[in-house]
């Protein structure tokens, strides 16, 4: 088997709950830390924690404002973001490709 | 390396994607206070007799604004206990989805009725609120959780029913029982049920 394409695989994505966050974001134009937090069941230090290293890699943008007097932080994916998440999930269709029974 | 590993990941992807996309609000007291009002109007309708065909049209238009009202006051007290913002991008699919068939239901239904002359009209508009009312919630069903779709498949149904029912009786313009207690059973009976069966199944906590 070609090991190239799980060794092209971006470390950052590929750790279980970023890939989480990754995934929940690229079918929405954007979610609230709330929603994140529910939908993946993640504790607020957990989320924020993944949340600060996307963000720091420019894949993912957070917005804060306030809904009716309360804090609202929303989520979203970078053009940076999107382009990094589809290069994955390429490179995991490649692996899923190679490892198909011929 | 594990084979499967890749192809686990991807499905893994693929279903948080689709969890993403849906409607996540909770619906049964959505559906249960629709089921009252489908309930209330068809009884008042019914036991003050109100059935010239502007009278029935009224009834019907005045109970929809009142349900989709209270429906939007729960929905936007639900966003609001959860800090989340009302008008949000699932919110939208399924306003977006609901709309056309919805429309279409009002606009032709309003016209018969409006313009009609006689009971043909609201058998027909009875008709036409099932179809389209199960048009808009199965395409919405798209966007929420999968059990909407069978509802709207309820109301398509039924409204095939009635068709077959009118069609039998070679007489389209009468039905077996008030068109206001039709309603009353169908609009409000289906809604009741489903907000029922929804009030013991739904997670408390929003999970998409």
């Amino acid at each position: 088997m070609n090991p190239e394409p799980f060794l092209q695989l971006d470390r950052l994505i590929h750790e279980k709950g970023r890939l989480a966050i990754m995934s929940m974001l690229a079918a929405s134009p954007e979610l609230t830390f709330t929603e994140l937090r529910d939908a993946l069941s993640m504790t607020d230090g957990n989320l924020t924690t993944h949340i600060k290293a996307l963000q720091q890699e420019g894949y993912v943008s957070v917005a804060k404002s306030y809904q009716n007097n309360r804090p609202l932080t929303t989520c979203s994916l970078t053009a940076a973001g999107r382009k990094a998440f589809a290069e994955y999930i390429n490179l995991l269709e490649q692996i899923v490709r190679q490892n198909k029974p011929k | 390396m594990e084979p499967k590993w890749a192809e686990e990941n991807l499905q893994t992807i693929r279903t948080l994607m689709e969890r993403s996309a849906l409607y996540r609000r909770a619906l049964a007291p959505v559906m249960l206070i629709c089921g009252i009002s489908g309930l209330a109007g068809g009884v008042a309708g019914w036991q003050w007799q109100l059935n010239s065909y502007l009278e029935f049209g009224f009834v019907w238009v005045a109970t929809a604004i009142f349900a989709l009202g209270c429906s939007t006051l729960f929905v936007r007290q639900q966003a609001l206990k959860d800090s989340e913002p009302f008008w949000s991008p699932p919110t939208r699919r399924v306003t977006q989805a609901l709309t056309p068939p919805f429309l279409i239901g009002a606009v032709m239904s309003g016209m018969m009725i409006f313009w009609g002359n006689d009971d043909l009209a609201k058998q027909l508009a009875i008709l036409i609120w099932c179809l389209t009312f199960g048009c808009g919630i199965h395409a919405a069903g798209f966007f929420m959780p999968r059990g909407i779709r069978w509802f709207g498949w309820i109301f398509i149904l039924a409204g095939f029913g009635l068709l077959a029912g009118l069609v039998a009786k070679n007489d389209l313009a009468s039905l077996p029982c008030s068109p206001h207690l039709l309603m009353a059973a169908i609009f409000g009976g289906l809604h009741l049920a489903y907000g029922i069966y929804l009030y013991f199944t739904e997670k408390k906590t929003p999970v998409a």
